[in-house]
């Protein structure tokens, strides 16, 4: 490939370096100055985990040809405090606890940088539009923004230096003390390396080819143009699979690489590991499958009609779980209702958006230990199923977790360590795959889609007499954790409640669609859905307020649950006694009443975005300046 | 406000607010969950924390720090702990399953405590009072009712050179029971934690948009170990609770994403979250040496039903199938009002 | 991933286009390159490798801006940031900081070329309806015979259509020309899915000029973007409002016709409304934006009031 001389600096230090011509400025921080605190979130400009100064200005480097950087001064996240202390922004991250799983973090500090470098006196508002184009999956963003204002009050002068390094005084534990998150200062300067981060001696780069069909069986793959082409290590299929294959959280049922047959559009076929990147992109694009097309299933609804294409052979109805609660007699309790409510309602499939793309290695050690280093949730369970797909002792097998750029039930599948390992072993050289966003969202869990049909009785006082729950989610093409997930959302499904009769179905089933699986909350986000939108139009029906109707019902110490676990304690009276203050919540029917309100825009509100904070008051007044008089 | 902006703000802007509770189980469903950890009270007074936890970002590895040192009577900065290796450190499971606190945090505990009681033997031993007399606390450590004190450096020390390295391990288990097929009926966990939201929303009738202006909520999380850290959990599990409320949605057309990349799978940004207020309640679990129980998963629960229902009071349209975008807002105000 | 066997920085327009004359069929240009980098990835185009990438960033002829004949001259390396940051631009093109604030990020408008964003043609670019509203034209310059010669075209003759526009091989964009629109107030609306890095669904750019006590609409220029192939002046409109009183009615009399200009495929019902919102909200806003509005503020408020 043809390549480019770069001179340029970087944090303060001449650098002169040949990259390839096609080379983004990211890369060339990345893979040829190991500044590897700038991150690769997206590759597409919507995440800001590559954010860097060029001249002064904060750009996103991923979208950026670094032939640009020829003589410019380049400023990343490991430059602003460099040998020195902290920033002060870097410090008052750590100090309000702004970083969590860290990854979006050094680009938020460029941006908040950023920000106060252009304007050291921004408000709130406009430092969140300052801010926007930089993604965080775990904080929720107040903690940071609430860092942001303590380093904009000490680089303003109103407030002192000290803050940043003051903390509430030690009492008698330290349980319950607010201590400092011990991984922030690696997180804040960039040091912290992820799994993309790392680079091991001889290192080979892994890419994966992916199902092009959503259900197709597969009639032939050759390899052998790749295989061929120069720098490229090896090719792998699911024949190259040495043990029994197979891997999934409840049932096995996902092969390492397509066996057979693909069962979702994304699905790995085969993967190559080469010198490096572009050599192994190349050498997947050359490798030919032949397809033969299978009819596929794309609605829960349709998977379990007669007939419907079977996707696993071992379950012919397409079912892989089914939850049955059954408590009381819910006939008994309909009939002894003043009213009754019947509604569905659908959730949809939700992507973790974990900022880091899946990312591993893999390696051969000196005693012949099978060695994956990966951003997994459950390393002790993956290296279970991996001894078996390796067909090696258990602790000829060894996962490492590297550090996890968030993970929210995402990365508890094992969907390439497998791939990995097998490379490794077949090359004996370190393997290292690296997602791309997209792939990682073709290719990785969701939250499971789910309709839910209710069915709520009621006395005229606001007692549930009965329900009936009937949950259908879609599972997608692998079991992965759908089996836990119906079970955590019958058990959680008629909410916080009790209920003395009531009959709960949750029903996950297999179609072509990408897999569903772990999602903080594993179903009891969908199911609650329901429950608490029931809650509230009951509540409209029979006249009460929404806290009323749900201390009528709620569980108390010695409630007897859905399942039939008898409660010691619960504390939902407290809870709804405490959000109820704090909110200030004006007592009332539920119904549509929020014109006529009397609770509403109180100081702990935030103001609606409006848009434009910077330009109050300048040539072209801002629409916000209107709204604001 | 002048009387344009206040002519618009009735027929555009429309506020409203909702509320929603929830529960949650702690610790791995409807079975029994283990984690184990190694404890050493290291040279200087420092402590070796040895387990498979697995941080990812929820802030655990600064939770087991504080639990280590409260246990072993030195501070927080003076624990050693690492990431989760298989071949190195003792099983803890997944991260997961709002688990890692309960069931990691009381392993820490109870190994560190181990590691505390072998110390405190020693010196015991050395001052020649009672073990039951000692106490440790951020890095000293002291006989009850007497003036014998010193730091926790110089004791470890003099538990080595008596021929003792202050080691500790434990297990910790918290039952679950399995569910009967037939009628479901079972334990699934040891605890439960309970939640209650309440959101206020500003909707544009002209455009459908909905903004959540401000979020109460007030989760029980038994003992809070890191109250900052719980906060960082309700404000992300907030966030990630409104991203699937109004603007979330990984699409697939006939098993083809049409959601490749973030630039169509809309997530949400620093403009588009609520003013948060958290407030933590301690009901405190008494089945458990650390009485904590957990707020990893529970915050994300009752997001998304407090803003639907805040949405129906401003507005009367009641969304039930999510995200409730811009585009279907608009549809359901049409039907209401044609 | 986008790879080239070449990737050219010229310093000159005339280097840029002796390159582009040359450069083998399949080479792109790029100014910010937000548009070509996310576009060779999977899901759109895959790995894309192109011949030669000519950077156009370094050239110093497309920096800047000047005027003439009521239009304002801006090199074709003017970034979405400057609307923001230069008062003169913000003072004569008072739509623009509306549209800057509402475009993708800070970080991203630093370096996304306006014009790039022209010649990219997105049916939902957010500085094309605004350029059409001022009567943007485009220049486009070619060596010929080694001389450069350039044309100039009007905006809503240059885009055909979605990603189609009247560029000619060889040819590159050197600036956009647009009417100065000094003393007008300026508005934006937008809709998507959030209120940072957003593609429109719908967008409306619009400007008006006053008398100055604030009664009549002495001009008033309306376009929308996302509800069709291209941008889309409301000309009907318009001239619905010159002349006329500054009056609520008036306003939503104009805001009714927009509707049926839209020309989507999809989301049909919800763009029809929305662009009637769009159109009423952008007025109002681009009245109270006017910069002499202090005088006529009250006034104003008063007629708006009585609706
Ligand atoms: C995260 C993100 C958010 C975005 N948000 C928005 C948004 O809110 N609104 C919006 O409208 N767009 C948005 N975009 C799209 C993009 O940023 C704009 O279209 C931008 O204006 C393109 O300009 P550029 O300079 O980056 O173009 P480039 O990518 O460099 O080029 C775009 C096209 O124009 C050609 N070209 C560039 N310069 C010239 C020239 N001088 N002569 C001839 N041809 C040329 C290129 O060959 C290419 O075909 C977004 C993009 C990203 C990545």
């Amino acid at each position: 490939m043809p390549d480019m001389d770069l001179s340029c600096t970087v944090n303060g230090r001449p650098v002169a370096r040949r990259v390839a011509a096609h080379a983004r400025l990211l890369d060339l921080l990345r893979d040829d100055l190991n500044l590897t605190g700038t991150k690769e979130g997206c590759g597409a400009g919507e995440c800001g985990t590559c954010s860097v100064f060029v001249d002064g200005k904060l750009v996103k480097s991923c979208l950026m040809p670094a032939g640009r950087a020829e003589g410019a001064v380049i400023e990343t996240v490991e430059g602003l405090a460099g040998r020195g202390p902290l920033t002060p922004v870097q410090k008052a991250f750590h100090k309000t606890g702004a970083s969590q799983c860290g990854y979006c973090i050094p680009g938020m500090v460029m941006a908040a940088t950023a920000c106060l470098r252009q304007n050291p006196e921004a408000d709130l508002d406009e430092i969140k539009e300052r801010m926007g184009g930089n993604i965080c999956r775990c904080t929720g963003y107040t903690k940071i923004l609430e860092a942001v204002e303590i380093a904009r009050d000490v680089i303003a002068g109103r407030a002192d230096a000290s803050v940043l390094d003051a903390d509430e005084t030690l009492g008698e534990s330290y349980i319950g003390h607010n201590v400092r998150r011990i991984d922030a200062p690696a997180k804040v300067t960039g040091r912290l390396r992820y799994a993309a981060d790392m680079k091991l001696v001889d290192m080979l780069q892994m890419q994966v080819l992916r199902s092009p069909h959503p259900h197709a069986r597969i009639v032939r793959i050759d390899t052998a143009e790749a295989e061929a082409m120069p720098g490229v290590e090896c090719v792998i299929t699911a024949d190259d699979v040495p043990g029994k294959d197979g891997f999934g959280v409840f049932v096995h049922d996902q092969p390492v690489m397509a066996r057979g047959k693909v069962r979702h559009v994304g699905e790995a076929v085969a993967a190559v590991a080469a010198e490096d990147l572009v050599t192994a992109r190349r050498a997947v694009a050359a490798i030919k499958v032949e397809y033969e097309l299978l009819p596929g299933l794309y609605d829960p609804e349709d998977a379990l009609k007669p007939g419907a294409p079977v996707i696993h052979d071992y379950a012919p109805d397409n079912v892989v779980k089914h939850i049955p609660l059954r408590k009381g007699d819910i006939a008994a309790g309909f009939a002894a209702a003043d009213v009754i409510l019947e509604h569905e309602f659908g959730t949809q499939q939700v992507e973790h958006a974990y900022l880091e793309p899946e990312a591993g290695i893999a390696f051969v050690d000196h005693d012949d230990v099978v060695t994956v280093h990966s951003p997994s949730q459950n390393i002790t369970h993956h290296r279970h199923m991996l001894a078996e797909i390796l067909g090696l002792p258990i602790n000829k097998v060894r996962m490492v977790m590297s550090p996890v750029g968030g993970g929210f039930g995402g990365k508890e599948d094992m969907i390439y360590q497998g791939m990995l390992a097998i490379a490794a072993m077949k090359t004996m050289r370190p393997v290292q795959l690296n997602f791309t966003r997209e792939e990682s969202l073709v290719a990785s869990a969701k939250r499971h889609p789910s309709r839910v049909a209710y069915k709520m009785g009621l006395t005229s006082d606001g007692r549930i007499t009965a329900v009936k729950f009937e949950m259908l989610s879609d599972g997608g093409a692998y079991g992965m954790s759908s089996e836990g997930v119906m079970r955590k959302a019958a058990i959680l499904s008629c909410g916080p409640y009790e209920i003395e009769n009531l009959q709960v179905d949750t029903r996950a089933v297999y179609t072509n669609n990408t897999p569903s699986g772990a999602f903080r909350t594993f179903g009891g986000m969908q199911a609650q859905f329901a429950t608490e939108s029931m809650m509230d139009m009951a509540a409209e029906r029979l006249g009460l307020d929404p806290f009323e109707i749900r201390r009528i019902n709620m569980y108390r110490a010695g409630s007897l649950t859905h399942t039939q676990h008898r409660l010691d304690r619960a504390s939902l009276d407290q809870v709804l006694d405490a959000a109820e203050a704090a909110s200030r919540w004006e007592t009332g029917v539920p119904s549509v009443r929020g014109a006529l309100r009397g609770d509403l825009g109180g100081p702990d509100t935030r103001r609606p975005c409006t848009l434009g904070a910077r330009l109050a008051g300048g040539p072209a007044t801002a629409a916000a300046t209107e709204a604001a008089e | 406000m002048n009387a344009i902006t206040e002519t618009r703000a009735e027929t555009r802007r429309k506020r409203g607010r909702g509320m929603a509770a929830s529960w949650y189980g702690i610790a791995r469903t409807a079975t029994i969950d283990r984690a184990g950890a190694w404890a050493e009270l290291d040279d200087g007074g420092t402590v070796k924390i040895v387990t498979g936890v697995t941080e990812i970002g929820e802030g655990i590895l600064t939770v087991l720090a504080q639990v280590a040192a409260e246990e072993t009577g030195t501070r927080p900065e003076d624990v050693t702990i690492g990431d989760n290796d298989t071949a190195r450190s003792p099983e803890a499971a997944h991260a997961g399953a709002t688990r890692q606190t309960y069931m990691i945090g009381n392993a820490v505990a109870l190994a560190s405590r181990q590691a505390r009681e072998v110390l405190f033997e020693k010196i015991a031993e050395y001052w020649e009072v009672a073990a039951g007399e000692l106490r440790a606390f951020d890095g000293e450590i002291w006989a009850e009712g007497s003036n014998l004190r010193m730091s926790v450096a110089d004791a470890v020390a003099i538990c080595k050179a008596r021929g003792t390295v202050p080691v500790g391990s434990a297990s910790f288990t918290a039952n679950g029971t399995g569910l009967d097929p037939a009628d479901g009926k079972g334990s699934p966990w040891q605890t439960y934690v309970f939640g209650t939201q309440v959101a206020e929303v500003e909707v544009d009738t002209w455009t459908g948009e909905v903004q959540v202006l401000g979020l109460w909520a007030a989760h029980d999380v038994g003992r809070a170990i890191n109250p900052r850290g719980v906060e960082g959990q309700i404000e992300g599990g907030v966030v990630q609770g409104l991203g699937q409320a109004l603007m979330e949605e990984y699409v697939t057309v006939d098993g083809h994403a049409a959601t490749h990349g973030f630039a169509k799978y809309i997530l949400p940004t620093a403009l588009d979250v609520p003013q948060i207020t958290c407030v933590i309640v301690e009901d405190e679990d008494p089945t458990s040496p650390l009485r904590a129980k957990g707020i990893g998963e529970p915050a994300l629960v009752p997001t998304a039903p407090a803003i639907i229902n805040a949405i129906y009071d401003a507005i009367g349209v009641r969304i039930t199938t999510l995200p409730a975008t811009p585009e279907k807002i608009l549809a359901a105000l049409r039907v209401q009002q044609p | 991933m986008l790879t080239c066997d070449a990737y050219h920085r010229p310093r000159t327009l005339a280097e840029a286009l002796a390159l582009w004359a040359d450069a083998p069929e399949g080479s792109r240009l790029v100014s910010g390159a937000t548009d070509i980098y996310p576009w060779a990835r999977d899901g759109r185009a895959g790995d894309v490798h192109l011949p030669a990438m000519i950077d156009l960033s370094g050239i110093g002829e497309l920096r800047g801006y000047g005027f003439g004949k009521g239009r304002l001259h801006l090199a074709a390396g003017t970034v979405y940031q400057d609307f923001l940051t230069d008062p003169v631009l913000r003072q004569n093109l008072p739509c623009m900081p509306h549209v800057a604030i509402w475009f993708a990020d800070d970080q991203i408008r630093e370096v996304a070329t306006l014009a790039g964003n022209l010649v990219n043609a997105s049916p939902v670019a957010d500085g094309t309806p605004a350029v059409v509203a001022l009567n943007g034209a485009i220049e486009l310059a070619r060596l010929e015979d080694g001389e450069i010669r350039r044309r100039t075209v009007e905006i809503e003759e240059f885009i055909h259509g979605p990603g189609r526009t009247a560029i000619r091989k060889g040819e590159i964009a050197t600036q956009v020309t647009l009417d100065t629109c000094c003393g007008y107030g300026g508005a934006f609306q937008k809709v998507g899915q959030r209120r940072s890095l957003v593609i429109s669904v719908a967008c409306c750019a619009a400007l008006v000029r006053t008398d100055p006590e604030g009664r009549t609409f002495e001009d008033v220029r309306l376009a929308l973007g996302g509800v069709g192939p291209g941008p889309m002046r409301l000309r009907e409109a318009e001239r619905m409002l010159r002349g006329e009183r500054v009056e609520p009615e008036a306003i939503l009399r104009a805001a009714h016709g927009a509707a049926d200009r839209v020309a989507s495929r999809s989301r049909l019902d919800y763009r029809r409304e929305v662009v009637v919102n769009f159109v009423r909200a952008a007025l109002e806003e681009a009245l109270a934006n006017r910069p002499n509005r202090a005088a006529a503020h009250d006034q104003s408020k008063e007629t708006m009031a009585n609706a």
